[in-house]
């Protein structure tokens, strides 16, 4: 199996603080991978820098073999790395269907002129971006929203809204920031499938940052346990259950 | 239930289009052919000529077409420019420039709409439109390249900078490194008129120039329902939702961002060039501060983001300014027999509007269908949109 | 941990070096162009070149105290405050009142003297006030609106206060006379006027004084702690309105105070006197680095001193480039150092 994505030794110092300390990961195709760690870790972070918020103090990250350490965060997302935001944040005012078609901006191709003189090619373009949105729409289960401002959504479609709009951008990871947050262990139920839906049938890689370990445990391949931006353990869920270390991190270390 | 599709909005964007027109058409035929008939009662001659002269329906038609493109700036990617008045003097200058005496060492003429012997140089009207539309969307463009990637709050001072240093350039153009690029204070004076195929508009013909400004401003409606609805439309409204956000879903900040100053630019330019034939001239102590702010005002007052709203807000505001407030204060003083300066109210006028409209109505008189969602509603409701302003 | 020291020498991506790099040299080639500018100069006019400066360095106090302003009031709520320029303008207006009209002085003697001081703690407490008054009328309400409102509205609250100015100042330039010792002494060949002394031998305690306020008192703690992190200010108890209205209340008593200081030092007033002092006084703010107090005095005191020599130099732009001079400088500082020349860069979070 081949990694879609290799950020090797990644270090973020903010003055003088190390939030993110040499971190070496990789996320394979068509996988599922987790990032777990205490409040504080450096998750978030992490994510920054690979979505191209941040830039790396030191490091690299290598996209599909191309360098992507230094593009800006459009360029990112236009090649294939998408995300989802641990606070929601869609387009309020704008439709579901709307949300959508901003996050495929970079597919489309229509300028000033053929937008205004609205020749057909463009027409085109727009009514297959539609049908496609409404396409990923229908996926994530919001189908009949489409011409619904994102804001009046209740909480759980909005976060569907979100991943959707991730969606749109036909991405080969998507990043997702605590995705069940404010879920009960049902819909966290939902998720789970939903994830696993995802990878099977949009050919894709899902990284999450999750604090239910319900969750984490039974979706990932693969987990890396973050702690003060160090790489503590890394391996299947069997192992980081087991892994003294990630006990001690979590619950603090036992006085003996 | 699933909502009416948003196509719902072109459906009233039809019936505003056709009240446009009819209204347009209604002013024409007054100001063309009403106005002259001999038959009309004096009286109303004379209350037309008091309370909305054909002068002041061309010049408000004129900040129309600026309020549009302001619009785009402002009320669409939600950028604030406050030096929209440096446009509009580039348009005027591009006017000045290529449809007078002006250069008059130099005889060029292109279709234009004088005699081949008169000196300096002389473009047809209708290209000299789109040459200050375009030479004032490069300007834009300069303008913005640097500056954009700035916070907003500091992109506003920095427009108005450069809405400051561009008029500046005119006013001391007498002698700009040696050169006249101006004629400073004294302007530059008698504009070609617009040639039109049978006949040429000189500065008296209102009424036909009445419909070439209708027709100009119903361009920029058309561009500006077109592009909204467009990918750059909603990228520009993704940016004036939540820039991050859209920067992490592929939209480039700085090329859309600067698609909005070239487009909202290119209007100036459009309405520089209309101003210069409607009062036959360019003076350079026309382009000051208060002009953006009075553009600005329109935009706020008729509600921003939709174009019918800042029509409004730019007619109402424009007519009250030139002519609504002298001729109220002449009744007014008349009638009661005091004696009011009431074009000194101006500053009063549009500071209030400005203040209260942002205290108590921000989406504008009309308002712009999604915006009426949001701006008005009670305080527990924006405290996470504070949250996010405020990181 | 050495891999914290070793990453400080980071210095950023390849595109921040570029950055940088084209920062410094830019720095460079903008401060030898400036050297060289003054050097003809004062080989070619010494002792103008000594007076000008002066004069400049006079007007660059005026601005620090408008900068001031402006730096605190965007220090704690982020908010260019437009109408900061037109409050000096009125401070400046009531100021002439207060003293030719008011209390009928127009002669430097003891009694003037007196009422000019009477007038620095009436025009201080006059500003102070509108500038509360503002803030509570307007601004306060729009706290958690999009940014673009207040903006907005704080140009309206500008074009307001110019009406008020126009109304009371009438549309047309006033002289006053000054009543603080106002003759010309000379030191080396140099003309100094007794006002700019004056001016300095005020204003400078006045700057510590409020500096003094900022970094001692528990009010000044409470606004630096408000700037920092407003929703963890108001969880340790800090009353976030009252400390913003300080705030307000701080920079417009400096306004208020500068105006008192221009219409003794330059003894006339205008109604639209604020908007063209403002813009200086904030980009002076913007130069020193937005939120930082010294910074805005450093900036205020460069812009007049480079305005000064501008206006007055015999090799120079001259005085009707004077707005497009400030402007140019303000542009460039945003465009290469947005943070200024003492403040810091902030990002975002998400």
């Amino acid at each position: 199996m081949t990694n879609v994505l290799e950020a090797k030794d990644v270090s973020v110092a903010f003055g003088g603080l190390l939030a993110v300390n040499s971190v070496d990961f990789n996320i394979p195709e068509q996988s599922v991978v987790s990032l777990i760690g205490p409040n504080g870790a450096g998750k978030t972070t992490f994510f920054n820098v690979l979505t191209g918020l941040y830039k790396p103090s030191a490091g690299s990250i290598q996209f599909n073999g191309r360098d992507i350490t230094d593009l800006p965060p459009h360029k990112i997302a236009s090649i294939g790395i998408a995300r989802t935001f641990q606070n929601i944040r869609l387009f309020g005012l704008m439709t579901a269907q709307e949300n959508l078609l901003v996050a495929m901006h970079s597919h489309l191709k229509s300028g000033i002129t053929s937008t205004i003189l609205r020749t057909p090619k463009q027409r085109r373009e727009e009514l297959a971006a539609e049908a496609k949105a409404q396409e990923i729409l229908d996926f994530v289960g919001i189908g009949k929203w489409t011409h619904e401002f994102a804001r009046n959504l209740s909480y759980g479609d909005q976060r569907r809204l979100e991943v959707a709009r991730a969606l749109a951008l036909d991405p080969k990871i998507l990043l997702l920031d605590e995705p069940t947050a404010g879920m009960n262990p049902q819909e966290s139920q939902v998720f789970v499938d939903f994830v696993r839906r995802l990878v099977k049938e949009r050919d894709l890689s899902v990284m999450l940052i999750e604090h239910d370990m319900k969750v984490v445990m039974s979706v990932s391949e693969r987990i890396t346990v973050l702690d003060q931006g160090e790489k503590i353990a890394e391996g299947s869920p069997e192992q980081i259950k087991n892994n003294p270390r990630v006990v001690e991190a979590y619950l603090g270390k036992a006085k003996s | 239930m699933a909502k009416r599709p948003i196509s719902n909005v072109t459906l009233s964007n039809r019936k505003w289009a056709l009240g446009y027109t009819i209204a347009g058409a209604l002013l024409f035929l007054i100001y063309q052919f009403l106005l002259p008939w001999n038959g009309l009662p004096d009286g109303i001659y004379r209350g037309v000529y008091q309370w909305m002269p054909p002068a002041a329906v061309n010049e408000s038609l004129v900040y129309v077409i600026m309020a549009l493109g302001l619009n785009i700036v402002v009320g669409y990617a939600g950028l604030l420019d406050l030096g929209y008045v440096a446009f509009w003097a580039i348009g005027g200058y591009c006017a000045g420039w290529f449809m007078s005496e002006f250069f008059y060492f130099l005889n060029i003429h292109f279709f234009g709409s004088v005699g081949l012997d008169r000196p300096g140089i002389h473009i047809n009207f209708w290209m000299v439109l789109i040459i200050g539309g375009f030479v004032c969307a490069l300007f834009g463009v300069l303008i913005g390249a640097p500056t954009l990637r700035l916070k907003s709050d500091y992109l506003a001072l920095v427009t108005l900078g450069f809405g400051e240093i561009i008029p500046q350039v005119f006013f001391n153009g007498e002698n700009f490194f040696g050169f006249n690029i101006s004629n400073g204070t004294k302007g530059i004076v008698i504009v070609d008129p617009i040639p039109v195929g049978v006949k040429n508009l000189g500065p008296f013909d209102f009424g036909w120039k009445l419909l070439i400004f209708i027709l100009l401003a119903a361009v920029m409606v058309f561009i500006s329902l077109r592009l909204r609805r467009g990918r750059l439309g909603r990228a520009w409204l993704a940016i004036r939702e939540d820039e991050l956000a859209a920067s992490m879903m592929g939209v480039p900040l700085m090329r859309t961002k600067l698609a909005s100053y070239a487009v909202g630019a290119f209007a100036g330019g459009l309405g520089g060039v209309a101003f210069a034939t409607h009062v036959n001239g360019v003076y350079a102590e026309r382009f000051n501060f208060a002009i953006s702010i009075f553009l600005l005002a329109m935009v706020v007052l008729g509600g921003m983001g939709n174009v019918w709203g800042v029509i409004l807000g730019a007619f109402v505001l424009s007519w009250v300014n030139g002519t609504g407030l002298v001729a109220f204060g002449k009744t007014f003083n008349s009638q009661f027999g005091t004696n009011i300066d009431f074009a000194s109210f101006t500053f009063l006028l549009f500071g209030l509007v400005l203040i209260l409209m942002m205290l108590f109505r921000r989406e504008g008189f009309l308002p712009e269908s999604r915006l009426k969602l949001v701006l008005n509603e009670d305080e527990l409701d924006t405290a996470s949109e504070a949250k996010k302003a405020k990181k | 941990m050495a891999k914290v020291a070793e990453l400080q020498k980071f210095k950023g991506t390849r595109g921040q070096i570029r950055r940088q790099r084209v920062e410094r040299i830019g720095a460079i080639i903008i401060s030898l162009v400036l050297a060289l500018w003054m050097l003809v100069n004062i080989i070619e006019a010494p002792s103008q070149f000594a007076q000008v400066a002066i004069l400049g360095l006079r007007n660059g106090l005026l601005y620090a105290f408008i900068a001031l302003g402006y730096t605190l009031v965007y220090g704690i709520i982020e908010l260019i405050n437009f109408a900061h320029g037109d409050l000096f303008m009125l401070s400046a207006v009531f100021s002439s009142f207060f003293i030719t009209v008011w209390f009928n002085q127009d002669a430097s003697n003891p009694a003037g003297w007196l009422t000019f001081i009477l007038c620095l703690f009436a025009v201080m407490v006059f500003g102070a006030v509108i500038n509360v008054l503002i803030e509570r009328l307007a601004y306060r309400r729009l706290r958690h609106a999009p940014r673009l409102a207040p903006l907005i509205t704080a140009v309206g609250m500008s074009f307001l206060l110019n009406f008020i100015g126009l109304k009371w100042n009438g549309s047309t330039p006033r002289q006053w006379p000054t009543v603080i010792p106002n003759f010309d002494i000379y030191v080396a060949g140099v003309r100094i006027n007794m006002v700019t002394i004056m001016l300095f031998l005020v204003g400078i305690p006045l700057l510590l004084g409020l500096n003094y306020i900022v970094t001692k008192t528990k009010n000044g703690k409470a606004m630096r702690a408000t700037a920092q992190d407003r929703d963890a200010a108001a969880l340790m108890g800090i009353n976030v309105n009252k400390t913003i209205a300080f705030t307000f209340a701080i920079g417009g008593a400096m306004a208020g105070a500068a105006g008192l200081f221009y219409q003794q030092a330059v003894g006339t007033t205008n109604y639209n006197l604020g908007f063209q002092l403002g813009l200086i006084a904030f980009t002076s703010a913007v130069l020193g680095g937005i939120g930082n107090l010294w910074g805005a005095v450093v900036g205020a005191m460069l812009i007049g001193f480079i305005q000064g020599l501008n206006d007055g130099l015999p090799i120079a732009f001259g005085q009707q480039w004077s707005q497009s001079v400030v402007f140019t400088i303000l542009i460039i500082i945003l465009v290469f150092k947005p943070a200024g020349l003492l403040g810091k860069v902030t990002t975002e979070k998400v």
